[in-house]
């Protein structure tokens, strides 16, 4: 494949599709090429910040906010309508904090219409955190065992570093933070030059997060998006384990694949 | 309201609730008029509910409920006829062809949140002025984060065409960030090629 191929499938390759032999060649081509390499990444950058801005309610006229309890009552689904059900954050909130005790004191905030928290939510802000790089890891370390050892005893529940010929994840560092009072863990790093955080919970924080536990419930690898964050959440080792990042979801769902054996139903 | 009713009815709203947000931002970007999403949602989500009952639960509800916002958001702009909106500043009607490659491109690849931190108001407003099919396409990809596959089966058309359009539409809608860009001096070097 040359330069001028490659490129032509960009879409393709962004869009995670095509055919595994397609992207087997995309890969061996741009692990050899630099320039189309950075090509991509660029192409993959702009695009990925696009669909941010058409994806966020932030840049939706006003008329978008919808109130659904008004929507449903007048589609005649009214009398399951439980509370408003989302509010609006985002920009706001993203623009407060500079700090993790600044990020810790405000993951109290983004809750459902039901008064529950969003775990993924939570998640895919302290990840746009890292990202920008208002929120910098306790610990920085490039090797897997040295983030394992100094998340060993930092927490009541186990925490590792994903092996990276498994996962593909380059581990940049780890830290502690609170998601609603609940104690977590974060390892950062990059797949495929773009970054990545993986987020550990111990199981029982799910109680706080009745939304994300009926998700596992349904679907013991569950799946979903937060402005241009995917994420993948499962169940491993009694550990709610979550992996935000901006890029493709089967990514994701590598990096926790390789987490832990395979994942648990609840 | 009856008790199958109601149980309907909660079977309906719990598998709606997760994708609320995603719908409405698709549905008010969908539609020529923005401030007619309450009432498209209504609409659709009151089409859906009736027909849940052929709905087959573990099948995929997103894609299921999508086609019906769709569909609606269809309906109502070509009920009201209307041409997409423009813009007035800055003028953007005049959708340039897009070299991929082109220099004035790599400006903004080099430093895309120069611009795009200016340009949200734009890029909700420029997609408006793509065809209705790309402008569906791009938006069931972006926001809904659909495969080819479910949004040729949304839409109802060959899974080629929803590339093609959704490479096309891409590509319109970075030309007119750049345009924009331009007009207002966003790119620090080289945008006038």
């Amino acid at each position: 494949m040359n330069c001028q191929q490659a490129r032509r499938h960009w879409d393709l390759y962004y869009d995670s599709e095509g055919d595994a032999e397609l992207h087997f060649q995309l890969n061996e081509h741009l692990a050899s090429c630099a320039g189309c390499a950075e090509w991509f990444d660029k192409q993959s950058r702009l695009e990925s910040l696009i669909e941010q801005r058409l994806g966020s309610e932030a840049a939706s006229e006003p008329s978008a906010e919808v109130d659904w309890s008004g929507v449903l009552a007048a589609a005649g689904v009214t009398p399951v309508v439980r509370s408003r059900s989302w509010m609006f954050f985002g920009s706001t909130i993203l623009a407060l904090a500079a700090s993790l005790l600044v990020l810790v004191g405000l993951y109290g905030l983004p809750v459902l219409g039901d008064g529950s928290p969003s775990l993924s939510r939570l998640s895919a802000e302290v990840h746009q955190h890292v990202v920008t790089g208002s929120l910098r890891p306790e610990f920085e370390s490039a090797s897997d065992m040295e983030v394992d050892k100094y998340l060993l005893g930092k927490v009541s529940f186990p925490v590792r570093c994903p092996p990276r010929k498994d996962s593909g994840f380059a581990v940049s560092g780890a830290g502690l933070c609170e998601f609603s009072d609940q104690p977590a863990a974060y390892v950062v790093g990059t797949v495929d030059r773009r970054p990545v955080s993986i987020f550990v919970l111990p199981i029982e924080s799910l109680d706080v997060f009745p939304r994300q536990r009926a998700e596992l419930r349904r679907e013991p690898l569950s799946a979903c998006r937060e402005g241009s964050t995917q994420m993948v959440f499962s169940i491993v080792d009694r550990n709610v384990v979550l992996v935000a990042g901006d890029v493709e979801r089967s990514k994701l769902t590598r990096v926790l694949k390789s987490y832990g054996t395979y994942p648990h139903a609840l | 309201m009856t008790r199958p009713d109601r149980q309907k009815a909660e079977r309906f709203v719990a598998h709606l609730e997760p994708i609320q947000r995603q719908l409405a931002v698709y549905c008010s970007r969908a539609l020529n008029r923005s401030d007619e999403t309450a009432d498209v949602l209504q609409s659709a989500i009151a089409n859906a509910f009736h027909d849940f009952d052929k709905y087959s639960e573990g099948t995929n509800f997103r894609a299921w409920m999508f086609r019906y916002v769709t569909l609606e958001t269809l309906n109502r702009n070509r009920a009201a006829s209307r041409l997409p909106s423009v813009l007035d500043e800055p003028h953007l009607s005049q959708p340039a062809t897009l070299d991929i490659g082109a220099f004035r491109l790599e400006t903004l690849l080099d430093d895309p949140e120069a611009v795009l931190d200016h340009c949200d108001g734009v890029v909700a407003q420029s997609i408006g002025e793509l065809t209705e099919q790309e402008r569906k396409i791009l938006l069931l990809r972006a926001v809904g984060d659909f495969k080819y596959r479910e949004i040729a089966e949304i839409m109802n058309i060959p899974m080629g065409t929803v590339m093609g359009l959704l490479s096309r539409a891409r590509t319109q809608l970075r030309s007119k960030l750049l345009d924009y860009a331009r007009q207002h001096g966003l790119l620090s070097k080289g945008d006038s090629a």
